[in-house]
């Protein structure tokens, strides 16, 4: 089918990654669906990118154990990707498929040598920040490169840009090695092929441990790093929920933080991202924090750099604190009724 | 396929009191409670309560109206069968039919209906900010094999002559409706909320259509027509939240209301919180509100996208509003994108949306007087 100008490549994010090395956090989803900045999930950030440069169709590719991320993706409206032409498509591997990149792209290959568009992206579903793929494909063309990967601060990113031929022909010639994900697959087959590389010069960040989500989600209090991240022509697209706007209660504080909707704030809170729907008791107090979706914090309870994992909830006057250097990580549901260990 | 009940949803009001922020805008369609417009409220109540098939009836301004409902997704209006349609005034081949009242609004939209042949309609106002489960009016009705009911709450005596009243016997059955009297025999004001039988309503409406002298009005017109010919009109009573936000006074205070915390909570106070009810609105897409380490809030609504770095105090502040370093609000209504400068003071204020206020300006009600102030900038 014809298509319009900038129809002409189309996205691929692996969001099969799941670590160990957010520990708790990532106990029951896939670092994709992590919960960012206060109202977002990873997979967002990169998402949103793709849309912006007017990509329409997406495949997602993710792991089995986890339905976090399908819930939130949904049938991808939000992003604009429920499609007649092209739009979604969302893979769950199976099992058998599980860390085995060459079955993934062997049962999928028909995704990939159908699709009508020239040039594909293939990125990561944990980078945050604006990668402006359009310009990235400008370049691959003038440049006549053959593929072109994302550079930033000198650190090359696993953000990739080539033909579609070239991936196909990559997959139909996969005999090496067994990649345990699509990314290292391109990786090892593009091993020996020179990589023009696309500098991006803005603010952007990879999110691969637990002390890298923590650090770089109170980055985000930087003005400067949160105007690069949410700039207002290329806003964060995100599965939206309607609460209300965050409540202030006559004797709250709340200085130097990021506030989601739906909050209920009557206690104290500095240095904190505090997501959507938290409600926050008379004379707590919360410091250097990440509180995710409708975590309840009791009266007069201290939480001090502490990750707070959904649906928490602690009672009256409880201490969470984080031990010298060692975050406290309270995990998703918990009950926390006497202080955290 | 037939429908038990549709709603037909009246959103054509100019809402002139409102002044510059009806100018270019319906009236249903005005920003509201830090993140809503005001259409939210009835159009969400259908949602809740399970009536899936809504006739918006527009005519004043309706550009913007038209496209924030879009195809009713944000209230899960997006159906096959049914869902929301809006339906401006149409020309035939007799020429173009304004909508003259309330009335003619729906008699012309007869088609509609009959579209969905349902038992009952209910006739909604797109002006009131309430919380109401039209199910709950719906069994009242069919229990009392009404021909109409009319939604009534209680109003303060000394407010009854600015509203419709029903007078009542002891089993709720209207005998009378006066419209704004002097001297009000009943507290009992209509809500301007009916539910008829659908066939009543054709009949009546034809009726009201065919007497030339007729302001085509539901409560001035129908309703007195439907009690001169003896049928059954019952008082549905409703208490709770319920705000018609008239003028740019009222506009305010309701905002402040949605200020009211949980711990003085009365019959008049309305939770946005509560989960099982709630408000749906179009959800842009802003980041969350950024409060910077100068800032101080106290008492505040602030919805996301904003960006605070001065004083808010008993303030409702709208999406993706900015206050600057040093400024001071209190007691105020700050619309969508609205920005404002660093050292400005807004006092008892709305500033509508997308307006700019330069840095240093005080913007207050004059000297010895408490009149709220509108500010707003003139949109293109």
């Amino acid at each position: 089918m014809e298509r319009l100008v900038n129809k002409q490549i189309f996205g691929v994010i692996d969001a099969t990654i799941h670590s160990d090395s957010f520990e708790l956090l990532t106990q029951n989803r896939p670092v994709a669906s992590l919960p960012f900045a206060g109202r977002y999930r990873l997979i967002d950030f990169m998402l949103s990118n793709m849309v912006h440069a007017g990509i329409d169709s997406v495949g997602i590719f993710s792991h089995h154990t986890h339905n976090s991320l399908q819930g939130h993706i949904g049938s991808g409206k939000v992003w604009d990707l429920d499609r007649k032409n092209g739009g979604l498509f969302f893979y769950v591997q199976n099992e058998h498929e599980a860390d085995n990149a060459q079955l993934i792209l062997h049962h999928n290959k028909a995704f990939f040598s159908r699709a009508p568009y020239p040039y594909v992206v293939i990125a990561p579903s944990n980078i945050v920040g604006r990668v402006p793929i359009l310009n990235m494909l400008r370049q691959h063309k003038e440049q006549g490169s053959i593929v072109t990967q994302v550079v930033h601060s000198g650190k090359v990113l696993p953000i990739y840009l080539l033909t579609r031929e070239h991936l196909v022909d990559l997959i139909a010639g996969m005999d090496k090695g067994n990649p345990k994900s699509l990314l290292a697959f391109i990786e090892t087959s593009l091993a020996d092929i020179e990589k023009t590389p696309y500098e991006v010069n803005e603010y952007l960040l990879t999110v691969d441990s637990l002390q890298c989500y923590y650090d770089n989600t109170l980055d985000l209090l930087n003005q400067d790093k949160w105007h690069a991240v949410f700039q207002k022509q290329f806003p964060v697209l995100t599965k939206t929920k309607d609460e209300p706007p965050a409540k202030y209660y006559p004797h709250s504080k709340v200085t130097n933080s990021i506030i989601a909707n739906g909050c209920i704030i009557e206690g104290t809170i500095t240095n904190s991202v505090v997501a959507r729907g938290v409600k926050v008791g008379a004379g707590a107090i919360i410091r250097d924090c990440i509180i995710m979706p409708g975590v309840v914090v009791g009266k007069d309870c201290i939480l001090d750099g502490a990750i707070i994992d959904k649906d928490v909830t602690i009672a009256e006057g409880i201490a969470v604190k984080k031990r010298e250097v060692k975050l406290a990580v309270v995990p998703k549901g918990e009950f926390v009724f006497k202080e955290w260990e | 396929m037939a429908k038990k009940c549709i709603a037909m949803l009246l959103a054509g009001g100019q809402g002139s009191r409102l002044k510059a922020l009806t100018k270019n805008l319906a009236k249903p369609a005005v920003a509201f409670g830090g993140k809503y417009r005001i259409i939210d409220f009835p159009l969400s109540n259908c949602t809740n309560s399970g009536i899936d098939t809504v006739g918006v009836l527009t005519q004043y301004q309706p550009l913007d109206l038209n496209s924030y409902i879009g195809n009713g997704a944000p209230w899960d209006l997006d159906r096959t069968n049914g869902g929301v349609a809006i339906l401006p005034p149409y020309s035939e081949s007799d020429g173009l039919r304004w909508y003259k009242g309330t009335a003619s609004a729906i008699y012309e939209n007869l088609n509609y209906i009959e579209r969905y042949d349902p038992e009952y309609v209910i006739i909604l106002s797109g002006d009131h900010i309430y919380k109401m489960n039209y199910a709950q009016m719906l069994d009242f009705h069919v229990q009392r094999s009404a021909d109409v009911s009319i939604a009534v709450i209680e109003v303060p005596w000394d407010e009854a002559s600015r509203f419709g009243i029903m007078n009542t016997d002891e089993e709720s059955n209207i005998t009378e409706f006066d419209e704004k009297p002097e001297e009000p025999k009943s507290n009992l004001a209509s809500m301007g909320i009916y539910i008829f039988r659908a066939d009543v309503l054709k009949e009546f409406l034809e009726m009201d259509h065919g007497t030339p002298e007729s302001t085509n009005d539901f409560g001035k017109d129908v309703i007195p027509l439907l009690l001169d010919e003896k049928k059954k009109c019952v008082a549905y009573p409703f208490s709770g939240y319920w705000k018609d936000v008239g003028t740019i006074q009222s506009l305010w205070e309701s905002n402040m209301d949605f200020l009211s915390l949980s711990t003085e909570e009365t019959d008049d106070y309305l939770d946005l919180y509560e989960k099982k009810w709630r408000i749906y609105s179009k959800n842009p897409s802003y980041p969350p509100q950024y409060i910077d380490a100068n800032a101080t809030i106290s008492h505040a609504l602030i919805n996301e996208g904003c960006v605070v770095k001065g004083h808010v105090e008993r303030s409702v502040i709208f999406q993706g509003a900015q206050i600057g370093e040093g400024s001071v609000i209190t007691d105020s209504v700050i619309m969508n994108d609205a920005i404002i400068g660093d050292n400005v003071k807004v006092h008892r204020a709305i500033i509508g949306p997308d307006t700019v206020i330069e840095d240093g300006s005080v913007v207050e009600p004059e000297d010895g007087t408490d009149e709220i102030v509108l500010r707003m900038d003139e949109q293109l």
